[in-house]
């Protein structure tokens, strides 16, 4: 008789130990859920602002190939001026020079300090008011409008 | 019967101790979950200077012909330049335009590209510059 009482009350202190045993685990296990969540929730935060910041990179870097393309096409064109300015209307610059060589020779050496100053643009030079603001033919650079004339739109 | 209790006893405290004695010391040595840190360091700017910008020394085109020769070489004497000039034809003359037009538009690639990359890999220069 007091053996089957005594195992009796082993059976509930056993059922009552292992459930609060159950339920501390349950609680350190909703901790760790929740401690998962933040974690998650940061996670999914720190992805999208990585996602943000390579669609910000690719557009840039869009951008910046767009932009080269467009100056290497500019750079083109001011190439081939040059080159139809020698040859316009099978024009010779040699039999020009005999026949005008004080003209040429004043429009040589205006054309050599217009292409001076390309150089010293294109190595880094800062533009001057006069050059950033030409509009017109005559207040443009001619052999590199496009580097020494931002607002000239040519007509 | 006596003695066989007390030989239960005494075999029941040999197993049971040195039991104790492994529950108390693995009980004492949890294993820990190991934490490691990760601070990213972002790698130092090269940030060199740009070079200067190139200022050039202005040249003086003369155009000599048969007929002018030597009115020019007596002007140069009148001068006192040395009567001696470095020749090109018209042709070499156009190449020679045409090669400084083409290195002009390289220097100009390649300053931009140097600006594009400062730009992406070392932040807005427009914004730092204005600081």
């Amino acid at each position: 008789m007091f053996g089957i009482r005594l195992f009796l009350i082993g059976i509930v202190a056993t059922a009552i130990a292992g459930g609060g045993f159950y339920v501390v685990k349950l609680q350190k296990d909703n901790a760790i859920l929740k401690a998962n969540a933040i974690k998650l929730e940061s996670a999914v935060a720190e992805q999208q602002t990585l996602i943000e910041n390579q669609k910000k990179d690719f557009k840039e870097i869009l951008d910046a190939n767009k932009k080269m393309n467009e100056l290497v096409s500019v750079l083109k064109k001011d190439l081939d001026d040059l080159d139809k300015r020698f040859n316009k209307k099978n024009r010779d610059v040699g039999k020009l020079a005999i026949a005008k060589t004080k003209s040429i020779e004043r429009i040589t050496n205006g054309a050599s300090a217009l292409a001076t100053r390309c150089i010293e643009i294109a190595s880094g030079s800062p533009l001057t008011e006069a050059e950033k603001n030409a509009t017109k033919k005559s207040e443009i650079n001619t052999e590199c409008p496009s580097i020494a004339n931002p607002n000239y739109v040519p007509y | 019967m006596y003695h066989t209790k007390d030989k239960t006893h005494r075999l029941a405290w040999i197993i049971a101790v040195p039991l104790m004695l492994c529950l108390l010391l693995s009980g004492c040595s949890g294993v820990k979950t190991l934490e490691i840190f990760k601070t990213e360091v972002e790698r130092e700017k090269l940030d060199l200077k740009k070079p200067t910008p190139l200022e050039l020394e202005k040249l003086q085109w003369i155009i000599i012909t048969s007929e002018n020769a030597d009115e020019v070489f007596k002007r140069l004497e009148e001068a006192g330049i040395d009567p001696v000039l470095f020749g090109l034809t018209d042709k070499d003359f156009e190449l020679l335009a045409k090669n400084f037009a083409r290195i002009r538009n390289q220097l100009k690639i390649t300053n931009d590209l140097l600006d594009k990359y400062k730009e992406y890999y070392e932040g807005d220069l427009k914004k730092e510059n204005e600081k």
